[in-house]
C-alpha cells in the first residue's frame, strides 16, 4: 500500500509540474466563471454578471425553464463540448507522455528494480495518469455546484457525477494511449493513435446515430402514408403515388437497416464515451420538468403529432432509444473494451525487457 | 570466506530480440562484506548481467542466487541497492521528495524515512540542496543522491553502475571512502566501472567479461601475483655479466641502464645487486612491481581477441552486442 500511495504521489507532482495543467486548470476556472455569471431576472436572463440582458418569455425568473436552461447549460454544453473535448483533448496532450517517459531508458530501471510487480506498478501509472482529469472535474464540479446553488437555488449532488462519468470517459481513451505508449514507446506516436481511435469512436457513433434517425425518418412516413391509404376513398387519384411513395420508403428502410446491424455490432465492440459522459445528463434531468432538447426543439410547445416534421419526430425517436439503453450497459461494456486493452498493455510491460 | 556467497549465478545466457548475444554463458561468485570489481569494455555485458539480477530484464538463461533467493525473486530486491548507469530522475521532484518516492517504493513508512532520508543527504553531502529540484542538479550531485537512493533502505548488497561517473576529483575520493566504510559495516558492494584506476584499492574481487564472456575471475591478489617484476636502476652500461643470469633482462636508460627480473626474484636480486656495487655502479633505484588492474584488464583483452582469431565464428548471433 506504501508503494502505491508512492506511485500515485508522484503522479501528482509529475502533473502539477506540467505546464499543461496549470493552463487547463485556469481554463476551467474562467468557464465555470462565465457560467456563474449568468442569472436570471423577470424579464429573461443576464450574462457576464449583469453586463448584458437577453428578453426571454419562457426562459426567466418565474418559470422552470430558468432552471433546466441553467442545469442544461452544464450538462449539455459545459459538460458534453468543454469536458469531454477540449479539456479531454489538453488531458491527453498532458498525459500521453506519462508512459514513453517512464519507459525511458534509465528511468524504468530505478522502478522496476524495487520490490513492487509490474503489474501494480503499470496500473498504478495508468491511475496516475486518471489524477489529471479527477482533479480538474472535481474542482469544475464544485464550482458548477456552487453556481448552482447561488443562481437557481439548486443544490443537487448528481452534478458530482460528472467526476466519475469524465473519468470514466477518459479512461477509455487513455487506456488506448498506455497501449500505444508502452508498444511504441514515443509520446507522438501514442498521441496520434489515441487521437486516431477517438475519431473512430466518434465515426461509428455518428454514423449508426444518423442512419438510426433516417430510418425512423422513413418510418415515419411509412406511418403517415399507411394512416393516409387506409383513410382514403379508393378511388382517390393520390393512392398510387401514396402506395408508390410508400414502396419507396419501404425500401430505403431496408436499405437503412443494412448498414444499421454493422454499426451497431461496431459500438458494441467500442467504447461508449459520449454515451458516458450524457449519463449526467440523465441522473441532472430526472428532476427537471423538460430537458434542454425539448425546449430548443419547440416540441414542448406543439401536441399535434401529425403536424410535426418526420425528422424531428425520428430525432425525438432516436433519443427516447438511447435513454432506454441501460447506464449499466454502457459504462459495463465499455468497462470491459478498457480491461481487455489494459490486460494487454500490462501483459506487453511485464514481458518487455528494459 | 563464508559459506553463502552473496551472489551466485551460473550459466547465465542473455539473447536479445534480434539475436544480440549479450551474455553467454556467464558464472560469478560475489562473497559477502566484499567490494566486487565487474570490469570490462563497453559492450561486454556488464550493465545487462546487472540488470538481471535487479529484475529489470529476464535472462534466457540463468542458475543462482542473490541472497540466498533465486535470480528473479522480487522480494529479495528490498534488501538490494541499485543505482544504474545514466539513471534519470524525475527532474520536477526535489533531492528530499526523490527519495521520499523510492523509499515508498520500497515500503518504507513515512516517519522511517524521514529522519533516514537526513542522514542519507548528509552522508552523501547533499543536505543544502535537500529541497531543491533534481532537474537543477549538476551530474555529480545526481551521482550523489543515486547513491543516497540506493542506500535507503538498508541494503546488505548494493549493485552500483559507474557510481563516480561525472563526479569530480573530490566527489569520487568521498564516494570511495563511502564505499570502504560500507564494506565495513558488511555490505557486499558491486562495483561495475571503467575507471580501473579507482577499482583498484577498492576491490578484493574482480570479474572481467569480455565480449558477454567471463575472461577473468578471482581475488585481486591472487590475480595479479603471478606477474610480479624486480626492477633496478643503476649506472653504466649493460653488463657483461647479463647473459649468466637467468631471465636478467636489461634496457638502457636515461641515466644508466634497468634491469629487470620477473617473478618472485628477491634472492637473485641481491645477487645482482651485490655484482653490480662491486662494479662501483651507483644504484638510483631498487623496486618490486606487480600487475596492475589496468594490465590484468589489457591482457583480458588481448587474450580474448587471440581466442577469437583462433576459433573463426566464436562470437555468434547476428550482431556482437
Amino acid at each position: 500500500m506504501i508503494a502505491i500511495l508512492a506511485i500515485l504521489h508522484e503522479s501528482w507532482l509529475s502533473l502539477r509540474a506540467r505546464g499543461i495543467f496549470k493552463i487547463t486548470m485556469g481554463l476551467n476556472v474562467l468557464v465555470i466563471v462565465l457560467f456563474m455569471s449568468v442569472s436570471f431576472s423577470d424579464t429573461g436572463v443576464n450574462v457576464f454578471f449583469g453586463l448584458g440582458h437577453i428578453e426571454h418569455e419562457y426562459v426567466n425568473l418565474h418559470t422552470p425553464w430558468a432552471r433546466v436552461v441553467y442545469l442544461s447549460i452544464f450538462t449539455t454544453f459545459i459538460v458534453n463540448l468543454w469536458l469531454a473535448w477540449i479539456a479531454a483533448g489538453l488531458a491527453l496532450l498532458s498525459t500521453s507522455s506519462i508512459v514513453p517517459d517512464f519507459l525511458s531508458q534509465g528511468a524504468v530501471e530505478l522502478t522496476l528494480s524495487r520490490p513492487v510487480s509490474r503489474t501494480t506498478i503499470f496500473l498504478c501509472k495508468y491511475a496516475g495518469g486518471l489524477l489529471f482529469v479527477i482533479v480538474q472535474v472535481s474542482v469544475f464540479s464544485l464550482g458548477a455546484f456552487i453556481a448552482a446553488g447561488w443562481r437557481i437555488g439548486v443544490w443537487d449532488p448528481a452534478l458530482f457525477l460528472a467526476v466519475p462519468l469524465v473519468t470514466l470517459f477518459y479512461s477509455y481513451l487513455f487506456c488506448v494511449n498506455v497501449l500505444a505508449g508502452v508498444i511504441t514507446r514515443s509520446t507522438l506516436t501514442a498521441l496520434i493513435i489515441t487521437l486516431a481511435f477517438w475519431f473512430v469512436i466518434f465515426a461509428v457513433r455518428w454514423s449508426e446515430r444518423i442512419v438510426t434517425e433516417v430510418t425512423f425518418q422513413e418510418e415515419v412516413h411509412i406511418e403517415r402514408l399507411e394512416k393516409k391509404i387506409a383513410g382514403a376513398d379508393e378511388n382517390s387519384p393520390k393512392i398510387e403515388d401514396w402506395t408508390l411513395r410508400l414502396e419507396q420508403s419501404k425500401e430505403m428502410r431496408l436499405t437503412l437497416q443494412a448498414w444499421q446491424g454493422p454499426l451497431e455490432t461496431a459500438r458494441v465492440f467500442l467504447p461508449e464515451t459520449a454515451a458516458t459522459v450524457d449519463l449526467l445528463k440523465r441522473a441532472v434531468d430526472q428532476s427537471q420538468p423538460a430537458t434542454i432538447e425539448d425546449i430548443m426543439s419547440g416540441r414542448l410547445f406543439e401536441t399535434d403529432e401529425d403536424e410535426r416534421r418526420p425528422h424531428e419526430i425520428a430525432q425525438e425517436r432516436r433519443e427516447e432509444r438511447d435513454r432506454n439503453i441501460s447506464g449499466w450497459w454502457i459504462v459495463l461494456k465499455s468497462l470491459i473494451f478498457e480491461a481487455v486493452i489494459l490486460s494487454l498493455a500490462v501483459w506487453i510491460f511485464r514481458r518487455r525487457d528494459y | 570466506m563464508t559459506a553463502e556467497p552473496a551472489i551466485l549465478v551460473q550459466d547465465v545466457h542473455k539473447t536479445f530480440r534480434g539475436g544480440v548475444q549479450a551474455l553467454r554463458g556467464v558464472s560469478m561468485r560475489v562473497d559477502r562484506g566484499e567490494i566486487f570489481g565487474l570490469l570490462g569494455p563497453n559492450g561486454a555485458g556488464k550493465s545487462t548481467l546487472v540488470r538481471i539480477l535487479m529484475c529489470v530484464i529476464r535472462a534466457t538463461k540463468v542458475q543462482g542466487h542473490v541472497l540466498g533467493n533465486p535470480v528473479g525473486h522480487i522480494p529479495t530486491l528490498r534488501r538490494v541497492g541499485y543505482l544504474p548507469e545514466h539513471h534519470r530522475f524525475p527532474p520536477y521532484l526535489t533531492a528530499n521528495q526523490l527519495l521520499h518516492y523510492f523509499g515508498g517504493l520500497e515500503g518504507m513508512p513515512r516517519s522511517q524515512r524521514r529522519p533516514r532520508i537526513a542522514e542519507l543527504l548528509e552522508r552523501t553531502g547533499m543536505r543544502a540542496w535537500a529541497t531543491k529540484k533534481v532537474g537543477s542538479f549538476s551530474k555529480g550531485m545526481q551521482q550523489r543522491v543515486g547513491l543516497a537512493q540506493a542506500l535507503l533502505h538498508d541494503p546488505d548488497l548494493l549493485l552500483l553502475d559507474e557510481p563516480t561517473d561525472g563526479v569530480d576529483p573530490v566527489g569520487r575520493r568521498e564516494i570511495r571512502q563511502l564505499l570502504l566504510q560500507l564494506r565495513d559495516e558488511g555490505r557486499t558492494i558491486l562495483v561495475n566501472s571503467h575507471i580501473l584506476a579507482e577499482l583498484e584499492p577498492l576491490c578484493t574481487q574482480v570479474a572481467i567479461l569480455v565480449k558477454g564472456t567471463l575472461a577473468r575471475e578471482g581475488r585481486m591478489a591472487e590475480l595479479t601475483a603471478g606477474n610480479q617484476q624486480w626492477t633496478l636502476t643503476c649506472s653504466g652500461l649493460p653488463p657483461a655479466w647479463l647473459e649468466e643470469i637467468a631471465g636478467l633482462k636489461c634496457h638502457n636508460h636515461a641515466d644508466g641502464v634497468e634491469l629487470t627480473m620477473a617473478g618472485d626474484a628477491a634472492e637473485t636480486m641481491q645477487q645482482v645487486l651485490d655484482r653490480v656495487r662491486s662494479e662501483g655502479r651507483t644504484v638510483t633505484s631498487l623496486r618490486q612491481s606487480g600487475e596492475t588492474l589496468e594490465d590484468l584488464f589489457m591482457r583480458s583483452l588481448d587474450e580474448s581477441a587471440h581466442a577469437d582469431a583462433a576459433v573463426p565464428g566464436a562470437v555468434t548471433g547476428k550482431r556482437q552486442a
